[in-house]
């Protein structure tokens, strides 16, 4: 199936007094239409900003990015209104992404009192639809932001992302700040969604247990660059790059009996600012070796696995 | 030297009331706990729970111009701490009882060194010259992985998991018999959180420290507790040792709990999500405060007593059909 989204060798740089913070670094990957990539890593690592630059919140530094077979990197005006019909985005904390002065109603019409292509009587029946699906009584339309429990209030962002038939929804955290009984109602809201209307998401969490729930693709990335990147059982059946086995074995579980061998990180993730040619991670790495001091680039170890490491191929041994 | 085994620390009925606006929020109802020396209990539940609060009133650091009451006992070594004095309370606090609070980012003074944070109660508790109480905070902060060159910094010159090492090192210094951990490593990305959560479990053992671990992750308790103690709208619902509840979760709600977590192990289509909502906490309620949510409600729950059931020794679950059907 043709990839619905494209992107190659994305940059995203931002200029700060201390120097040039690589945000999102030489970023390649691509989402087939109706499935879902998951973007996991730790805070600060870009996740966020690539979502963002993807749909235009931020303007790429470097790189392309291809939708529908069009090339999107640069839009004018007119294209853009366009484009933002088609992609949207679910935001982290549904606490401040809501208008605290706007009524549920209010918010969930706005998209498309903005896109001036409906009437107003449609609009109000789309708006019914859409608390409709999404789980949000129809009592509530009336009410406030602050009125609502965390995970209502998840549903009406949820909702303002739908009003629009969007193709594409980059969901940033987008349960991340919900209990687990109200996370779990909305992972499966967002699951049956992209069922019914073929949607397309980018998933961005931390969480790993969530990401491998929800996607089918998984994208590891770590301060700014790509370093595993396979279909979701593979990464938690071969995790290869050393990050991501640090990763996977840091998750604490419910199982109290499993023996699980923990590989403990040294030091903390190293400024994103002027971060230089070598591996990015090989300060904190225990496999680090001499070689490794040069830059590192995604390579195909196995079909569809793609790791940026020099010693994946050893790795892959052990 | 009293018995190593007996209860030193204990919360017995404990109960504490908001108000908010017109209405009185019932924030924790009926709390009774107990603690050995050197144990760690997992206090496991959602947002609005209560878990904060009885932390807070452990210390009696509630907020005072929305406390409407505050009734039972907190009994530490044979004294009542809500009954506590000024004076006592002010020794007692950071040296017998200590507190890591969730923020890393806000539990430190942005204008003070993390050097003389540390220094302060160590120097006020032991009456000491403040040499001797800056070697304790280095000690302190080499303890928990900091180097001494970096003891004059401030807490913005330091990341989120080294402020949090610093929390711990300031919680730790004049060695507390009772820490209370209130959400330790939330605000830390996993593979800190990790380092963060050996680190604790390697002070606790080293200094003998009994703990209270404040939490919504049932991983982490898993990781670090002995006894947990699964708390629901402001009850403690389900208690035992950590083998208990999790090899064979009693109640509904943490049966719930356990069955709306994403399993990195199992391939589900869907998860189970607990439907609905907390009950509002200004209400009270008749029968079983998770009734409405609960899939095995049926009429005796609106008359449930919510006594706590003992399923075998030490394991209690607040459902009258534990015990009855499922035993």
């Amino acid at each position: 199936m043709a990839a619905l989204l494209e992107v190659r060798n994305l940059k995203k740089y931002f200029k700060s007094p201390g120097g040039t913070v690589h945000a999102v670094d030489d970023v390649s990957f691509e989402i087939e239409e109706g499935k879902t990539v998951g973007l996991v890593g730790e805070s600060g690592c870009g996740k966020s900003t690539l979502g963002r630059t993807l749909i235009h919140l931020n303007e790429s530094t470097e790189g392309t990015i291809v939708y529908k077979g069009k090339d999107v990197t640069h839009l004018n005006k007119k294209e853009m209104v366009a484009f933002r019909r088609e992609v949207q985005m679910i935001f982290q904390d549904p606490f401040s992404s809501l208008d605290p002065r706007q009524t549920v109603s209010d918010i969930i019409k706005e998209p498309m009192l903005l896109s001036k292509s409906m009437s107003k009587a449609k609009v109000e029946e789309r708006t019914e639809e859409l608390m409709d699906t999404v789980g949000v009584e129809k009592r509530l339309r009336m009410s406030y932001p602050h009125e609502l429990d965390g995970g209502r209030r998840q549903r009406v962002g949820i909702a303002r992302a739908l009003a629009l038939n969007p193709k594409f929804i980059v969901c940033d955290e987008p349960v991340s700040a919900l209990d687990v009984s109200i996370q779990a109602q909305i992972l499966n809201l967002l699951m049956d969604l992209q069922e019914q209307m073929g949607l397309t998401y980018l998933f961005i969490t931390h969480d790993m247990s969530v990401v491998k729930h929800i996607s089918n693709q998984i994208c590891v990335m770590y301060l700014g660059q790509m370093v595993e990147k396979c279909d979701r059982n593979e990464l938690f059946a071969h995790p290869t790059h050393p990050y991501t086995r640090a990763l996977l074995s840091a998750i604490p579980t419910t199982d109290i009996h499993a023996k699980k061998e923990r590989i403990l990180l040294k030091g903390e993730i190293k400024s994103p600012i002027d971060p230089g040619e070598e591996c990015r991670f090989c300060s904190r790495c225990i496999y680090a070796k001499e070689e490794c001091k040069k830059a590192q680039s995604l390579t195909e170890i196995s079909p569809g696995h793609f790791v940026a490491c020099c010693r994946a191929k050893e790795l892959t041994d052990t | 030297m009293t018995e190593k085994n007996e209860a030193f620390f204990e919360i017995q009925n404990l109960t504490v009331e908001y108000h908010s606006g017109n209405a009185i929020i019932h924030a924790v109802n009926d709390v009774s706990l107990s603690l050995s020396q050197g144990e760690t209990l997992g206090l496991v539940g959602e947002t609005g729970a209560g878990k904060t609060t009885i932390a807070r009133a452990i210390l009696r650091i509630l907020p005072e111009h929305s406390v409407e009451s505050v009734s039972g006992k907190v009994m530490f070594e044979g004294k009542d701490i809500l009954e506590m004095n000024a004076r006592d309370l002010h020794d007692l606090r950071g040296r017998d009882i200590s507190m890591i609070f969730q923020d890393p980012m806000t539990a430190l003074n942005p204008v003070k060194t993390v050097i003389s944070q540390i220094a302060e109660g160590y120097k006020l508790h032991h009456g000491c010259p403040q040499a001797e109480a800056n070697e304790r905070a280095i000690k302190m902060l080499e303890m928990v992985g900091i180097g001494a060159n970096r003891a004059y910094e401030y807490p913005h010159q330091f990341s989120g998991g080294m402020k949090q090492r610093v929390v711990i090192a300031l919680a730790l210094a004049c060695s507390p018999k009772l820490l209370l951990a209130d959400e330790p490593t939330t605000a830390l990305d996993v593979t800190i959180q990790a380092q963060v959560l050996d680190l604790i479990k390697d002070l606790r053992d080293e200094l003998g420290t009994a703990m209270i671990l404040i939490t919504h992750d049932l991983g982490v308790v898993a990781d670090i507790c002995d006894k947990v103690a699964v708390i629901y709208a402001g009850r403690i619902i389900e208690s035992g040792t950590k083998e208990d509840v999790f090899d064979h979760p009693a109640h509904p709600y943490t049966q719930g709990l356990f069955a709306a977590l994403p399993d990195l192990e199992k391939e589900v289509e869907r998860l189970s999500p607990i439907e609905g909502l907390p009950p509002d906490p200004s209400v009270i309620r008749k029968g079983c405060d998770f009734m409405e949510r609960c899939p095995h409600r049926c009429d005796r729950c609106t008359s449930f007593d919510n006594n706590m059931v003992e399923l075998s020794t030490g394991h209690f679950s607040r459902c009258y059909r534990t015990g009855n059907e499922e035993a």
